[in-house]
């Protein structure tokens, strides 16, 4: 029944990519992945494109997947010769303008899923923006 | 008048005659350093002029053997510092190396002398099972290695690969830092170059073809 309804959201989400700006289409995201983990692996990463349609900041704040046990807003940040990954509270997206989740920069830090994700799959990940803002975003298991 | 107009005419044909004279001199100079030219540091790799000879260091691969400096002679080894939960750098790091293992091994030499070790600074949660399975996911060839702190330590000081594990016992998803530099040594287990990112596996496996072939050129 749940799985149903997900696959219906990510259908629908899937034929829209980007829908036309309208009031629910504030903040668009299109080619969200998450990376298959390796067997054994309980943490993943996703990455997107978000683009801001209104002429106003829109702030993401936190994301959630009921897919997962956790998932954060990580940064990955070169610090002294190293690279590491520090929580970013929150994203601030400029008016009209787009934001790449993207390996080495900003991902969704995804803990202990609920079930083996294998290339393929998709799994619904929800964008939280101030305001109240919830994005349901389709994420494509990818390799 | 007419004497202004034949100096600089002369002056003309002068510079006109050391620019083409520079041109032909830049470009055999040129064709001369062709081959020099992969030695110049750049964004895709740099080659150290007087390799560095690796010293003794002991750790355990994923298959429980030993690796020590004798695991890294008679090979050209891609050396990657990293952790099995690292969900962003790791993969992507190890992604490409394998693309680039693949395109190496499509050269008429192959890569049958080449071998990449990934060496985990987290012991702590890399057991050798969780790193056999982690790092065969990416290419059935990659090896995983660690051991314990001083003993990476050792090895991580010969190559100046920073890292800091941040554990914390009782917590979970302790940070981890690590360098993202591919280190590269040769079959005589010298330190011999370095990739840094971002990494590109055509790249990575262009250079290295040409270093290689350009080593095994003087070695005969």
């Amino acid at each position: 029944m749940r799985w149903r309804h997900t696959i219906s959201v990510c259908l629908v989400l899937a034929l829209t990519p980007f829908p036309a700006a309208s009031e629910e289409a504030d903040v668009a995201v299109r080619d969200a992945w998450v990376r298959e983990p390796p067997p054994g692996m309980t943490m993943m990463a996703g990455f997107m494109t978000l683009r801001n349609n209104s002429s106003r900041p829109q702030v993401l704040v936190s994301a959630s997947s009921s897919g997962f046990e956790t998932v954060m807003i990580h940064r990955t940040i070169v610090k002294d010769g190293m690279t590491g990954m520090v929580h970013a509270p929150q994203v601030e997206l400029a008016p009209k303008a787009s934001l790449i989740f993207a390996p080495g920069g900003y991902h969704l830090m995804l803990i202990n899923p609920n079930r083996t994700l294998r290339a393929g799959d998709r799994v619904v990940i929800n964008l939280e923006f101030r305001g109240g803002l919830v994005l349901p975003v389709a994420c494509e298991v990818r390799k | 008048m007419n004497r202004l107009a034949l100096r600089f005419g002369i002056m003309m044909t002068i510079v006109a005659l050391a620019a083409t004279l520079a041109g032909i001199w830049l470009a055999a100079s040129d064709r001369e350093n062709t081959s020099r030219a992969m030695l110049r540091p750049d964004r895709v790799m740099t080659v150290f002029p007087d390799p560095k000879p690796m010293r003794a260091f002991a750790l355990t691969d994923h298959q429980n053997r030993v690796f020590d400096l004798s695991r890294l002679q008679g090979k050209w080894s891609f050396l990657f510092f990293g952790f099995t939960h690292c969900p962003d750098v790791c993969p992507t790091t190890l992604a490409e190396l394998a693309r680039a293992r693949d395109d190496i091994a499509r050269n008429s030499v192959g890569a049958e002398d080449v071998q990449f070790v990934f060496i985990s600074v987290d012991p702590n949660r890399d057991t050798a099972g969780k790193l056999g399975q982690y790092v065969t996911y990416f290419h059935t060839t990659f090896l995983g290695v660690t051991g314990n702190d001083a003993q990476i330590a050792k090895l991580a000081a010969q190559l100046d690969a920073a890292y800091q594990v941040a554990f914390t016992p009782g917590m979970e998803n302790y940070p981890v830092y690590h360098t993202t530099t591919v280190f590269l040594v040769d079959p005589r287990a010298r330190y011999h170059a370095m990739f840094t990112p971002p990494l590109d596996a055509e790249a990575i496996a262009r250079r290295f073809k040409v270093l290689r072939e350009l080593e095994g050129a003087k070695a005969t």
